[in-house]
Formats: C-alpha cells, sequence, structure tokens
C-alpha cells in the first residue's frame, strides 16, 4: 500500500536522479497496467543507463513512437506517477522524455 | 531418499463458487485418498501461497489449515512470489531429509479470480522492487522487455516466441485440469492484442484459480504399500536480485542456471537423461530462456530450436516440455504452479498420464521460477 510517509521518504531520493541524462537499455509499452496506472495506459517504460552508468526505471513521456528504441537519449524529469492516494497525496517521481 | 507418492489437482481456471480454502480442502482430501493415508499419519505440511495476505487480507493459513486437517503438527506457509509451490516442495524435501520415517503434505494454491484483472495485477506487482512498481511495470512488463531484448540481440521475431503457445495449448488439449483445452494457431497467437510489446495475450499465462497437492515420504512401510512412487534426486532454491536491472545478464535467468547445475551435479545424472519437463512458462518468451539456462538449449539457440517443435508431445523427440499445458494453457495459480509442475512429472513417470503419457522416460524436471528470475527451484524425480 502507498502511503504518504513512503512517499514523503521516496522524495528525498528522488531529488538527485532529476535532470540526468542517459540511453536506453531496454523499453517495452505495457497496455495492461495494474490499477493504479489505468489511466496512463498504454505507456512506454524504459530502462535508462545515466552517464554515471546508473540504471533507473521510469515511463517515457512526450515521446514518437520513433524514440522507442535501444541507444535513444533521454533526460529524467519530475512527473505525477500515480493516481492520487486515499489522503489526496499525490505521488511524485521520475520519469523520461526524449532529448 | 525421500519419494513422490501421489498427486492430485484441482481444476484450474475461473473458479467462482470456490474459495481458496474450498480448493486447498478439496487438494488435501484428494491426494490423501490418492495415497491412503489418513489425515492422523501426516507429520508435516507446507503450503505455498503468493497473494492471500495481499488481495483478501487472509494469512496465518498454516492455523487454518489445521482446522481441515483437524491435527496439531507443524506446518509452514512459503512465499516466493510465482515460485511459492516450489519453495514449499523444497522444504518439504529438507523437511524429510532432517526427520527420518515422515509422511509429508506439500500444498500450493491460489485464488485469483475473485478480484478485478487490475487488482490481481497489483498484487502479482507486489513481488517486483519498489523502483520497478513506480514505474508501472507489470510482469507482463518485465517479460516483455527480457523479450525485446532477446529478440533484438539474436535476430528472432514474435513468430518464434509464438511457437510456445502452439505447443503448450495442444498440450492443454490433453489435459481435463487445464484451463485451456483449445488448440491454437501460429496467426491466433500473432493476432491477439498487446499486453506488453512484444507480448501478446496469447504469449501469456493466465489468471487463474486452483490448487494441487503432492505428498513426500521417507517411510520405508510406506512407500512399500503405495502402487506409485518416484525419488526425489534434486529439489534446488536459488535466489538472485529481485530487480531485472540488477542482473548481469537481461536474456538470462541466472537462478534457474545455478539451480540446475546444482540439481544435475546432486542427481548424478546428464541433461540428455531427462524425458520429460515441466518448465515455467509465465510468458512465451520464459520458456525459450529456460530451455537455455536449464542447459538443455545452447543460449541463443531457442527462437530456432522452438520453430522445430522437437519437445511436443506426438512429435517423437527426446524431451517433451509441458505435457500439462504448462502455465499458458494449464492456467497459473501461482501458488499451486510449482507444485502442478511436479505433480505432472510425477504422472509422467509413474504412467498415469493418460492420453499425453510420454512413453520410455526414466528422469523428469520442473522448474519454477518467482519474480522476473528473483527465485528459481529446480527439482529432478526418477522412477
Amino acid at each position: 500500500m502507498i502511503s504518504p510517509i513512503k512517499i514523503w521518504r521516496r522524495q528525498k531520493e528522488i531529488r538527485r536522479i532529476l535532470g540526468k541524462k542517459g540511453k536506453i537499455l531496454i523499453w517495452t509499452k505495457i497496455f495492461t497496467p495494474g490499477a493504479d496506472f489505468k489511466k496512463y495506459a498504454p505507456y512506454p517504460v524504459i530502462l535508462v543507463e545515466l552517464e554515471n552508468k546508473e540504471k533507473i526505471y521510469g515511463q517515457l513521456v512526450d515521446y514518437d513512437e520513433k524514440d522507442l528504441k535501444i541507444g535513444k537519449k533521454v533526460i529524467s524529469i519530475l512527473r505525477k506517477v500515480r493516481s492520487a492516494t486515499e489522503e489526496g497525496v499525490i505521488a511524485y517521481g521520475v520519469k523520461f522524455k526524449p532529448l | 531418499m525421500s519419494n513422490v507418492i501421489g498427486y492430485y489437482t484441482t481444476q484450474f481456471g475461473e473458479l467462482w463458487e470456490k474459495s481458496l480454502f474450498d480448493l486447498v480442502e478439496e487438494a488435501i482430501f484428494g491426494v490423501l485418498k490418492q495415497t491412503k493415508l489418513e489425515n492422523k499419519q501426516i507429520d508435516a505440511v507446507f503450503f505455498g501461497n503468493m497473494l492471500a495476505g495481499v488481495l483478501e487480507n487472509n494469512l496465518h493459513s498454516p492455523s487454518k489449515i489445521a482446522e481441515i486437517l483437524k491435527i496439531n503438527v507443524p506446518i509452514y506457509r512459503a512465499e516466493a512470489a510465482c515460485a511459492s509451490g516450489g519453495a514449499a516442495f523444497n522444504l518439504a524435501k529438507n523437511y524429510l531429509d532432517a526427520n527420518s520415517n515422515k509422511n509429508v503434505l506439500v500444498i500450493g494454491a491460489e485464488k485469483m479470480t475473485d478480484y478485478s484483472p487490475e487488482e490481481t495485477i497489483m498484487g502479482l506487482s507486489s513481488a517486483a522492487s519498489g523502483e520497478e512498481q513506480e514505474a508501472g511495470l507489470t510482469f507482463p512488463g518485465l517479460y516483455a522487455m527480457m523479450a525485446n531484448f532477446y529478440l533484438q540481440k539474436y535476430g528472432y521475431t514474435e513468430k518464434n516466441l509464438a511457437y510456445v503457445s502452439v505447443k503448450n495449448h495442444f498440450h492443454g488439449s490433453l489435459n481435463d485440469k487445464a484451463q485451456y483445452r483449445r488448440k491454437i494457431t501460429l496467426e491466433n497467437v500473432l493476432n491477439s492484442a498487446y499486453v506488453a510489446y512484444p507480448l501478446k495475450v496469447l504469449d501469456s499465462s493466465p489468471i487463474s484459480d486452483g490448487a494441487s497437492a503432492v505428498i513426500l515420504t521417507n517411510d520405508q512401510e510406506t512407500i512399500n504399500k503405495q502402487k506409485f512412487s518416484t525419488t526425489i534426486l534434486a529439489s534446488e532454491v536459488i535466489t538472485d536480485t529481485i530487480s531485472l536491472k540488477e542482473r548481469k545478464q537481461i536474456d538470462e535467468i541466472l537462478a534457474t542456471k545455478n539451480a540446475a547445475d546444482k540439481a544435475f551435479k546432486n542427481a548424478k545424472i546428464s541433461r540428455s537423461d531427462i524425458g520429460i519437463a515441466e518448465v515455467h512458462d509465465c510468458f512465451s518468451i520464459a520458456e525459450i530462456l529456460a530451455m537455455e539456462d536449464l542447459g538443455f538449449w545452447k543460449k541463443g539457440e531457442g527462437g530456432k530450436k522452438i520453430t522445430e517443435q522437437s519437445t511436443m508431445f506426438g512429435n517423437g523427440g527426446d524431451l517433451i516440455v509441458n505435457t500439462s499445458g504448462g502455465l499458458k494453457a494449464a492456467g497459473h495459480p501461482v501458488g499451486a504452479t510449482g507444485i502442478k509442475q511436479i505433480g505432472e512429472i510425477f504422472l509422467q513417470l509413474t504412467g498415469q498420464a493418460e492420453n499425453r503419457q510420454v512413453e520410455n522416460i526414466k528422469y523428469g524436471l520442473a522448474q519454477n521460477v518467482g519474480g522476473s528470475g528473483g527465485t528459481a527451484v529446480v527439482t529432478i524425480l526418477a522412477v
């Protein structure tokens, strides 16, 4: 379950990985999501290797189909990642957009 | 040496009239009847289940099983995502290694269709890393990443994957306990809707209800009274990182590879001795990777080998794979799957597999995977 405290704890980590450039290592596009992601579907999820070699998952947004390829350069951005919790707290997290 | 002496499985499918413990009860009394054992002759129970705690706020299942069985013995629940059944079997085997002259009951069960697909998918996602969950990566999504990588690396297409589903649906048509008994064509698979690109509905195992049970014993008197018995040559569990991104290779499940190496070493047999196998085809790509990681096929050759369909029943191959229909056609009630796989090997080795019986086999292998490869269980049985 998602709680406001978990969202708060996660925010500290997210700041560190925003605005980072990297390239797509693997990708897929999700057509059948879990309940929290239903309104975003279909959405691509990519595994990105940042310039410092760290690997991060995230959804790709503001993209064209041609951007879905291994090696495509992307940058990490802050976006809403789930529907709001029952307490009304919005979960923000990392997504990527093409460069 | 411990033996498997009986197997019972419920129907797999959308069983709306039955609860999780209705299914567990049917499996327990089914396997007791098969082996002509009384409840009081069971010395310990191991239960494989993943989702009851997440979906229906239903934990402390060992105590519920004690209530059903009306005995007071050690009962444990094992959870390793989709490898919960295999993990329960492994613990039962280890229990026998530590205790002589005992009979142990192993049950695997899952109730998945009481909820919407989105709710069940969310529940299944609990077996992925927090970061994978936050990115909206479902299990089909994780296997789709492996598939996409594999197809590009070795130059295969979605059609190569589709052969897995065609074979396993043919096998499912021969198994009256299977969820799907309909044969399908390559075109059916290729024309089905995407779940997570490049995997489609007909590349994917379904959401299912079901329970399966086996009885293990190391009591010679009990073995002597049984009509059917198989020896457990090896049961190995290996774990690996929960995140796909932390693995050294995306197109390899290292846990399977290491569990298989250990199992073959302990069983003192070679790959070519295995005549029948049940592998964890939660998605079509998973069967191809399993065949490679178990060492039956070379890495990268699986996409080509599967098109030859030598592992299909009736084609005269030396190794027939997933005669139960696999997870794809038999269904995938996640906690039950690992037990159903071992049960299918038991049926085959003891000549009880009826219209899908493979002839002249001495050794069988089951491979059960949890998550995207964070747990693998490899079991080898002999007759």
